[in-house]
Formats: structure tokens, C-alpha cells, sequence
């Protein structure tokens, strides 16, 4: 198992991520995640809020774009999270903070779908009327983000890559 | 910035510096994980608005969306507390550091850019339109403004460990 996963970080990418020292790799791909993580979990919170009862002038229905541009988010925070993840293979995929990192994400865009599904999704959506758990919804997608964001956080003080940053 | 440097030094002798640095460890990286969630409120709330602005997402009614702005106000009063924190904890990385400086002053823009959206007038005509209705252009340069600039913020901040070599 081991080995499989070194295997995966010196693949000519996985060395590229790491070691290149170019502006172009591991902080490029760092940055791309920033600006995927800003749109995904920051337009979830605005829906989220406005489900918990704030800015209630503004009508549900017109927050549905909204969530095009959390997709886009997830899909920019996918592709650099796999690069970056390529690039450390055997520090994180065998720690536990980074399943536990997956797990909150997990359910976040599980909630966010449900969300999407079962609050926006009705043809009634146009009377601004909530079902009872779109609050309950609303909360936990907000919780789960925080989880996401602690426990993201907290892999960058491991492995190789953390020493790039003067971390140790 | 000699003045700059002398309180910088002092600084580093306090004990909240020693502390924040490393001489509790819980409290950098809390930090950094608070300084992310405020990015996110800030940067979500206020990027909707400036696509808005924009004349993007016109379903959405500019004025009730204001009611908003208090979280992203929420999320920079985190980032700057956390961020001050970090410079209290490590100012040597800081103040030598072209990364940082772009992102202050990235900042300050920002700041003027939310002046002149408020004062030129141009908040109060936005704040009338309904749905569907479209922005005139000194709204959209006024969202497309912030909306680069925030990014820049992002950018510069995320350069500091790379460029600059803080941690």
C-alpha cells in the first residue's frame, strides 16, 4: 500500500506538484483551491443564510443560479485537490485528518444536493414558502463547511509539501 | 518603515508574539482556519454582489441582497483580527515581504472601491432596481473592481509562504 502511494507521488506530476519550484505548480494549484473553496463554500453560505432566515426579501427562486456557481467551485476545487493530493500521496492518504477532511466535504455536497433537490427544486418555489428542514439543512451544510475548512487546514502542517513552507 | 521595523521588534518581544508564533501551538493554525471561514463569508457574500453588480444573476433584487453585507463585514473583522494576530505572532516575514504589501494595498482599493460605490451616489440607484432590471456601467466596473481585487487579495495572500517566505 505503501509503496503503491509513493509510486503515485514520484510519478513525473506527483514530482512536478512537489519539487519543480515553480510558481506554475504546487502554488498555482494551492491558489486554484483557495479561489475553488471561496466559491464553493462561500455561495453555499449565502444560500444557507438566506434559508436560515436572513436577507428574506430576496426570492428563493432567484437564488437558483446560485448553484452553478457552487459546481463550478466543486469542480476547481476537485481538480486542484487531486493534483495536490497526487503530489503528497503518502503523507495524506494515510492520514487520518484528511479522511476525516473527506468525510465533512462528503457531507457537505451531500447537503447542498439535498438542498438543491428538495428546497429548490419545487414548483411551489415561487411563493417563498420553506419546507420545516430547509433550516435544518441550511445549518448543517453550514457546520459541515467549518468541519471541511478545520480539518483542511490542519493537513497542510504534514508531510513534505509543509516543509516547502518553512513548516515542520 | 524604519519606525515600522523598531515596533516590529518590539513587537516580537511581547508575549502574545511568543505565543501566537508557536509558543502555543493550537493558536496558529485556529487562526489560519478562522481567517479561511472569514474569506469565505467575505468573498461568497460580497462576490454574489458584485456579479449583481455586474448585471449577472439579475433575478436577484439588489437592495434585499444588501441585508448580506453584514456577514462578509463579519468575515473581515475575523480576517483582519486573525490577521493582525499574525503579524503580532511574526512580523519579520511580513514587513520585508512584496506579497504582503501588494495584499494590503490590494485591500485599501477594495476599501475605496466600497467609498465610491457609497458615495458617488451609485449604491442608492442600484438599491431601487428590482428583478430583472440591468445595472448601469459604473455599477458594473464598480463589481468587476471588487471582484478583481478580491481575487488579488486571495492571490497575494496564498504568494506570502512562496514569494515571500512566510509560513
Amino acid at each position: 500500500m505503501v509503496q503503491y502511494l509513493e509510486w503515485i507521488e514520484n510519478t513525473w506530476f506527483g514530482i512536478w506538484v512537489r519539487e519543480s519550484g515553480s510558481i506554475w505548480s504546487y502554488p498555482m494549484i494551492i491558489t486554484l483551491h483557495s479561489y475553488g473553496m471561496a466559491m464553493l463554500v462561500g455561495v453555499s453560505a449565502v444560500i444557507d443564510l438566506r434559508l436560515l432566515g436572513f436577507a428574506s426579501r430576496v426570492p428563493l427562486a432567484s437564488l437558483r443560479r446560485l448553484f452553478l456557481l457552487i459546481r463550478i467551485g466543486f469542480w476547481i476545487s476537485l481538480a486542484s485537490g487531486i493534483a495536490l493530493t497526487i503530489g503528497d500521496a503518502a503523507t495524506m492518504l494515510i492520514s487520518p485528518i484528511f479522511y476525516i477532511k473527506m468525510l465533512f466535504v462528503v457531507l457537505a455536497l451531500v447537503t447542498v444536493r439535498v438542498t438543491e433537490r428538495n428546497v429548490f427544486g419545487r414548483p411551489a418555489l415561487g411563493a417563498d414558502v420553506l419546507p420545516t428542514h430547509a433550516r435544518a439543512l441550511a445549518l448543517s451544510s453550514l457546520v459541515f463547511w467549518l468541519g471541511s475548512i478545520t480539518a483542511g487546514r490542519l493537513t497542510a502542517y504534514l508531510g513534505p509539501a509543509a516543509a516547502l513552507k518553512g513548516l515542520h | 518603515m524604519a519606525t515600522l521595523i523598531a515596533f516590529s521588534k518590539w513587537l516580537e518581544t511581547t508575549n502574545v508574539s511568543w505565543a501566537v508564533r508557536g509558543g502555543m501551538p493550537w493558536i496558529w493554525p485556529a487562526c489560519e482556519t478562522l481567517h479561511f471561514i472569514g474569506l469565505c463569508l467575505l468573498v461568497g457574500v460580497i462576490g454574489v454582489m458584485d456579479l449583481r453588480l455586474m448585471g449577472r444573476l439579475k433575478g436577484i433584487p439588489i437592495g434585499p441582497l444588501e441585508h448580506l453585507v453584514p456577514w462578509a463585514v463579519a468575515g473581515f473583522v475575523i480576517n483582519v483580527i486573525t490577521g493582525l494576530l499574525f503579524y503580532v505572532g511574526a512580523p519579520g516575514q511580513y514587513y520585508g515581504n512584496s506579497m504582503f504589501w501588494a495584499k494590503m494595498a490590494f485591500i485599501a482599493l477594495a476599501g475605496i472601491n466600497v467609498l465610491v460605490f457609497n458615495l458617488s451616489g451609485i449604491s442608492r440607484v442600484v438599491d431601487m432596481l428590482g428583478p430583472e432590471a440591468d445595472t448601469p456601467w459604473s455599477a458594473k466596473l464598480i463589481g468587476a473592481t471588487s471582484l478583481f481585487l478580491w481575487a488579488g487579495v486571495i492571490f497575494f495572500g496564498r504568494m506570502l509562504p512562496f514569494i515571500g517566505g512566510a509560513f
